[in-house]
């Protein structure tokens, strides 16, 4: 898998609401910054040959750089594509919206739902939220939450930038009733 | 307390409450470099409470800086080792803090200026340069480059860079953002030359200029 740069980036929030959150929450997040398979072609109809030279592999390799990142059990998940500017938002969808790629990640995390995303286009340095769902329930609501990024220098107008995010338990503090609660 | 043997990389709660923690964000970048090993830059971030938040400038800074920057250099060190697999890989290094809207510039300097931060944490780190660095008072989300240069040798031109570290949500008004960075190696493909291959240069030379 050729890249450019990868950075890999841990919050761990040890107060919210001035409080102790203890054990601190850890949000662990992997993002890589890779040509666009479809830059310089104008606009292509057909995106299946670029999705399948790139999306398992992405996969493959952000999705066990962030269980060891996380270095705690995964509660919560979620996946992100930035498109430079030359791009289209489709290239960034494309490339993450496959079982080829999402399945690394859920099978290495023993997970069944599907990853909530962000897909924007976007100057390098450009800050993105990913949202995060709970790993084998999207219905819990103590686990939707959501952590910002911003790579400093990338995506470049002709690159991709593509994430993926862990986090090890709910938000600090949650405690909204259950959608059970409503229904 | 005692942090000397001690890894505050998992479960710090007791030592959160203690320097008034709220998060701390460790972020490590590679940059692929065909046929070697990336080169790896980290920079961890600590965002605690001013201390000094609503006292007044002929405060002593001395008893808190004295309390909270050992703490803060250990938190951060362990961060940026971990990231960048032991000192021996570190060839270079700096500090940063950023202070929010209701402290003074001095509030941050405080926490990063003195023995009680940078001593530890070129110790930790196994340096011997004085640490370059950045401070400033902004809102939170903003992003603040941070110097490095060599640990050992700091007029080392191939190890002059500087490391963008994004602070989402950090610091509130009433806080402190104090960050230590380093690097495993130079800037990608450095070709600058160094002092001691330097020709002697001074401005004689505006007088026999090529344009």
């Amino acid at each position: 898998m050729n890249y450019r740069k990868l950075v890999t980036i841990v919050e761990e929030t040890a107060a919210e609401g001035g409080r102790a959150v203890n054990p601190a929450a850890r949000v662990a997040v992997v993002a890589v910054a890779i040509q666009n398979p479809w830059a310089g072609q104008g606009f292509v109809e057909d995106l299946s040959e670029g999705i399948d030279a790139v999306a398992s592999d992405l996969g493959a390799l952000l999705a066990p750089r962030v269980l060891e990142a996380l270095d705690a059990p995964l509660e919560a998940y979620g996946k992100a594509a930035i498109v430079g500017l030359e791009g289209e938002v489709e290239h960034g969808s494309a490339l993450i919206h496959t079982l080829k790629f999402g399945n690394h990640f859920r099978d290495a995390a023993q997970a069944t739902t599907l990853l909530p995303a962000v897909e924007k286009r976007g100057p390098a340095g450009v800050a993105f939220d990913i949202p995060l769902k709970h790993f084998t329930d999207a219905t819990i609501r103590s686990h939707h939450q959501t952590v910002e990024i911003r790579l400093a220098d990338a995506p470049h107008p002709s690159e991709i930038v593509i994430a993926l995010a862990g986090a090890a338990q709910g938000r600090p503090q949650q405690r909204l009733a259950p959608i059970s609660t409503e229904q | 307390m005692d942090l000397s043997a001690r890894s505050t990389l998992h479960a710090p709660g007791d030592i959160a409450e203690g320097i008034g923690l709220r998060k701390i964000i460790s972020a490590v970048e590679e940059v692929a470099r065909p046929g070697e090993a990336p080169i790896k830059r980290a920079s961890a971030t600590a965002v605690i409470a001013n201390p000094w938040v609503g006292t007044d400038t002929a405060t002593d800074l001395a008893p808190e800086t004295e309390r909270i920057a050992p703490v803060l250099a250990k938190l951060l060190t362990d961060r940026l080792l971990h990231s960048l697999g032991g000192a021996a890989h570190v060839e270079a290094f700096g500090k940063a803090a950023v202070v929010g809207t209701r402290g003074e510039i001095e509030h941050a300097g405080a926490l990063i200026h003195t023995a009680y931060f940078g001593n530890l944490v070129r110790e930790a780190l196994e340096g011997t340069s004085i640490l370059c660095f950045a401070d400033s008072r902004a809102d939170a989300g903003e992003s603040l480059r941070v110097p490095l240069w060599h640990k050992s040798t700091a007029a080392t031109r191939s190890h002059y860079q500087t490391l963008d570290v994004s602070l989402a949500d950090a610091p509130h008004p009433g806080e402190i953002a104090v960050i230590a960075a380093a690097s495993t190696g130079p800037r990608p493909f450095s070709r600058l030359g160094d002092r001691t291959t330097d020709r002697p240069v001074t401005s004689e030379i505006l007088k026999e200029l090529t344009l």
